[in-house]
């Protein structure tokens, strides 16, 4: 709250002084953080029109939920996951396995049983099965820390992806999963891009507001505390296992429900969604963001997605390259930003 | 069957405890009683097993052997989040605060709710801010409840640690070296502090090396030289033993 | 005794026997791998025989990573995952330099912008080499001025040959016949003055010249020799792989680990930041060679000889041996040298190293540029074994991690024994599993280790 009251305070300084508002701002790197990302954001919507931002805000959507639940682990427990793509990929599959009403006994591939369940059906089983297998991760991970972490969560996105590329009596392995379904309510199916999108905000606004809820209740400033020292806050009385387990699964099931969110936006889904890569880009929108900071993650995401779209524009640029480059910018902003701000654009904690 | 003592006189013994780091000896065979509502001091040159008792007690380290008894129930095995469950809680040599969040949180954050579920769906109680305000205030430090703890000076980051501990309700304190590297006006302060924790029958034990400090305050003192007790009793009267001269002197 | 006191001593045998049954449990994993490998060698030696050699061929890329990574680590104390891009550039420093000799120059790839981005860092690298090596000795002999317009100079025709060199790979052994000379020359010098000391006249300095002399010609004659052997090409693509592999990681060090070490010394940050160049580079290889798998030239011993039942490549020996070697190496300069002394030192304490003289910046770069020597090795070896992709970096780091964790974090004995253990374990787990199990398997060895022995096999001491 202090940020919004300090915030409103600064508006009306400056409404009092307009002069002042560049000496105000001049070393506030948030703010111009803030300012650059959205009104780039903003700019590029107005001049490519609907379809543009349609597509754009569904992509930025599901990276957003995503980064926020990555930030809870991260920023707030303090535990560098560069797993989290796994969760991603348990949600998706299990959405596309319960959901797919594609029969390949024409396609001459393996073929894989067929549910045909509503999507709103499989949704809760994604983000349960997420959850199931972020509780028996979390089990065998919550005695490691640091760089040892890094490199277990590591282990997990390259089991998680080795499962989904191998085990084709279930996933089809490389060939991925057709005609995943829409959503619907009664009758009326999130068809159209925009319908989806609609959905899309309502989850990431429902996803804001739940991590906003832990992170400012008591549980939330006991993870801060573990992330701070974890043995000091044991003196006081916290089973800071329980902790660790207990934010690992909340986070692990909201990027099921956003792998959930993926396959049926998608329709489509192979492995390479889920590679060891895409894993280490999420980890870096996070910190770029942010970390410990919600909106950090929002604006990280939304910079992420910017940074691609922007990127179509740029003259002599081959399209196929695109994702590399954004690639080779990420990585040099990582370095960069270890360098000269360890918390990320908006955050509250350095590594 | 003369000197029969009441066990509600100690609040906590440890039984032949020891531990060792690898060939060294940190504590050995070590047995002490410490008696309930005293201000208890505990002395010894440099290496001599003070902060190694203190991890020990308070379930940081785990014990190699022996039998810490806590309130006349015998632990053998003192696991630090049971800590406070056995009414102990403690302050660290090297001030150890949560330094990336605020000195406001620094203090909620022992006072909230431990089980994980409840303490999910636990907002900011009055009663915690009420006891939190009232801590910050007493350490004097409710100006500066919104800066980060790691922005603070050495004294205050000593003070609003023996806050944190303060802010726990339980019968044991442990403070390790409250008095190191402090000014006098804040030496002072932690002085009455601890003073008025007696008032309010608390159970202290401390470390210190400031013999003036221990004189003053202490009820009772433990002489710890090479993990073993050297002497026990009332102040002057150990201080005074050659013995105790030599361990200081004589290394 | 109270009835509490009573309760609370079965609560602690309670816990002791956890501890004993997760000891037991291990056991009774260890004991059930030998007896399944045991069971599975009863059955059918002969591909036994061979699991247990493609185990070692596998091991042996694993190893060299894992050493080169173990070294910088027990120096500097974070884990350095540039290593995943080191290998990857050795890999496709290869491939660069060999492009035309594949599948008949169907992916020959040369650009001039690379070759000019490599020139320039080569170029940067040498003028600070030049800087901190040279630049005491001549400091008070000639003008400031003048040692900066040498130095520039030699450091511009460093970074113009290392250009001249990458654009023209067809004439690799050309080109590369003077540096052949200059290296034979001052190795064969040193080998005449510290034989000449050893054996015939100990605390003499021997008739220089003369040994310079002969020196100097073996050098042109070698050189000679190398400028007319095409076929050398492949061979000194290596060399030059895992020299542009150690430039990089020179550059890295000086141009961003220096800084950052001094602003914050935490090696997560350190990780992270490490993490992007990985990233970055990743995605730079996959701009210049696209995504797609390519296979390395052939080298020597691609031919199988069959030794009891099981096929073994004339290549994988030589991998095995190399790695073998490498360790050799590796433990000479630890153990016997005052560069290994000055290592062990600033492992130990880096400000205490720096205050008893050390130079720590250039023992750590040279700590660094083995490191990446070595991770370069693995990833030429595990290219011509396999092939070669863009993400084969992070992969082979992945495994090199596990291996010196597995082996005891920061022994070099550990690295060697955990790179072989893992790779015999990965082959013999895939044996009833598909081969795209392997990375399941490497990192299930890495959690069962790190559960049950978190100090590895061969902890440091």
């Amino acid at each position: 709250m202090s940020i919004v009251t300090g915030a409103l305070r600064n508006v009306r300084d400056v409404a009092r002084d307009p002069r002042s508002w560049w000496q105000r701002s001049k070393g506030n790197i948030e703010l111009w953080a803030n300012l650059i990302v959205l009104g780039w954001a903003l700019v590029f919507m107005l001049w490519r029109g609907g379809g543009f931002a349609i597509t754009v805000g569904s992509v930025f959507a599901i990276w957003a939920i995503l980064a926020v639940s990555l930030n809870l682990v991260v920023g707030y427990a303090g535990l560098l996951s560069v797993g989290h793509i796994g969760f991603l990929g348990i949600g998706a599959y299990t959405t596309a396995v319960l959901t797919s009403h594609a029969s390949y006994e024409q396609l001459r591939t393996e073929a894989i049983p067929t549910f045909g369940w509503p999507f709103f059906a499989a949704l809760p089983f994604s983000v349960l099965l997420a959850g199931v297998v972020a509780l028996v991760v979390g089990v065998a991970f919550n005695r490691f820390r640091d760089d040892i972490y890094v490199l277990v969560s590591f282990g997990f996105a390259v089991i998680a992806f080795t499962t989904f590329l191998s085990w084709r009596n279930l996933t089809r392995g490389a060939f991925g999963i057709h005609e995943i379904a829409r959503p619907a309510i009664g009758p009326w199916v999130f068809d159209g891009e925009l319908e989806f999108l609609a959905l899309l905000l309502v989850f990431l606004g429902l996803v804001v507001l739940i991590a906003w809820l832990i992170v400012t209740s008591s549980f939330g400033r006991v993870l801060t505390a573990i992330r701070e020292d974890e043995q000091a806050i044991q003196v006081f009385g916290y089973r800071t296992t329980h902790y660790k387990l207990a934010i690992w699964v909340i986070s692990a099931m909201i990027a099921g429900l956003a792998g959930a969110l993926l396959a049926s936006w998608s329709t489509f889904i192979d492995p390479n969604s889920f590679v060891l890569l895409e894993s280490v880009l999420l980890v870096s929108i996070v910190i770029l963001g942010g970390l410990a900071s919600i909106w950090g993650s929002l604006l990280g995401a939304l910079a992420f997605v910017m940074l691609e779209e922007g990127m179509r524009f740029v003259p002599f640029l081959p399209s196929e390259f695109i994702g590399q480059i954004r690639q080779v910018i990420l990585g040099i902003l990582l370095v960069l930003l270890m360098l000269f701000r360890p918390q990320g654009l908006v955050g509250r904690f350095k590594l | 069957m003369s000197t029969q003592v009441d066990p509600r006189v100690y609040v906590l013994e440890t039984r032949e405890i020891s531990k060792s780091f690898g060939a060294v000896k940190a504590i050995d065979q070590l047995t002490i009683s410490i008696l309930r509502e005293w201000l208890t001091c505990i002395v010894g040159p440099n290496g001599s097993g003070k902060s190694t008792l203190i991890n020990l007690l308070s379930g940081l380290l785990p014990l190699d052997g022996g039998i810490v008894v806590v309130d006349n129930v015998g632990l053998r095995v003192v696991k630090a989040h049971a800590s406070p469950d056995h009414g102990i809680t403690r302050t660290f040599q090297e001030v150890r605060l949560f330094d990336q969040i605020s000195v406001w949180d620094n203090i909620m954050v022992v006072l909230t709710e431990r089980r994980v579920f409840p303490a999910l769906l636990e907002r900011a109680k009055p009663s915690h801010r009420d006891e939190a305000e009232r801590i910050l205030k007493s350490v004097g430090m409710w100006e500066k409840r919104d800066a980060m703890a790691q922005d603070l000076s050495y004294g205050q980051r000593k003070l609003l640690e023996i806050g944190r501990a303060m802010a726990m309700d339980v019968q044991i304190y442990l403070f390790d070296e409250p008095f190191a590297g402090l000014f006098p006006r804040m030496l002072e302060q932690v002085k009455s502090i601890l003073k008025d924790m007696r008032e309010q029958k608390r159970s202290i034990v401390f470390v210190s090396h400031n013999m003036d400090i221990v004189r003053e305050l202490s009820d009772h003192l433990f002489v710890l030289d090479s993990g073993t007790l050297l002497a026990a009793g009332e102040v002057e009267e150990v201080l005074a033993r050659s013995t105790v001269i030599d361990a200081y002197l004589g290394h | 005794m109270s009835v509490a006191r009573l309760r609370d001593a079965s609560v602690v045998s309670f816990l002791k026997i956890r501890e004993q049954q997760s000891r037991l449990l291990a056991m009774a994993l260890a004991v059930a791998i030998v007896a399944y490998i045991g069971w599975k060698i009863v059955q059918s030696p002969d591909q036994a025989l061979q699991f247990a050699f493609n185990g070692l061929a596998v091991g042996a890329v694993y190893a060299l990573l894992a050493m080169g990574f173990t070294f910088v680590y027990s120096t500097v104390w974070f884990f350095d995952l540039y290593y995943g891009a080191a290998a990857a550039i050795g890999a496709y420093g290869v491939f660069y330099l060999r492009s035309h000799d594949v599948l008949g120059g169907q992916y020959a790839v040369n650009s001039g912008p690379v070759n000019v981005l490599f020139a320039v860092v080569t170029a940067g690298v040498a003028a600070w080499a030049l800087h901190v090596l040279c630049y005491r000795r001549f400091q008070g002999r000639a003008q400031p001025r003048t040692l900066l317009i040498i130095g520039g100079l030699l450091a511009a025709a460093v970074g113009v040959y290392t250009g001249l060199v990458l654009a023209n790979p067809a004439n690799l052994h050309v080109l590369l016949s003077p540096l052949v000379a200059v290296l034979v020359t001052g190795g064969a010098t040193w080998v005449l003055r510290r034989g000449f000391q050893r054996v015939v006249a100990p605390a003499t300095r021997g008739p220089l010249g003369a040994m310079v002399t002969v020196a100097i010609v073996v050098g042109v004659l070698v050189a000679i020799l190398v400028a007319n052997t095409p076929s050398l090409g492949l061979y000194l693509s290596w060399g030059v792989a895992c020299l542009l592999s150690g430039t990089v990681s020179l550059a890295l060090y000086r141009g961003l680990y220096v800084t950052m070490r001094e602003r914050a010394n935490s090696p997560l940050i350190m990780l992270v930041a490490s993490l992007g160049i990985l990233l970055a580079i990743t995605a730079f290889i996959t701009i210049v060679f696209r995504a797609a798998p390519r296979p390395l030239p052939e080298a020597f011993g691609s031919e199988p000889w069959t030794i009891g039942g099981a096929n073994i490549k004339g290549f994988n020996v030589f991998a095995i041996g190399l790695a073998v070697a490498g360790f050799g190496v590796l433990l000479f300069l630890v153990k016997k040298t005052a560069f290994g002394k000055a290592v062990r030192a600033i492992g130990d304490d880096e400000e205490v190293a720096k205050v008893v003289g050390i130079n720590t910046t250039v023992i750590i770069a040279v700590v660094f540029f083995i490191g990446a020597v070595y991770a370069a090795l693995a990833g030429l070896v595990s290219g011509h074994d396999t092939a070669i992709q863009p993400r084969m970096g992070l992969l082979l780091l992945l495994k090199g991690w596990i291996a010196s964790v597995v082996g005891g974090i920061g022994s070099l004995y550990g690295a060697i024994v955990g790179g072989f253990a893992l790779g015999m374990l990965e082959q013999f787990g895939i044996w009833d599993l598909a081969g795209e199990w392997r990375d399941v398997i490497s990192f299930i060895v890495l959690i069962v280790f790190l559960s049950f022995w978190p100090q590895g096999l061969l902890p440091r001491k």
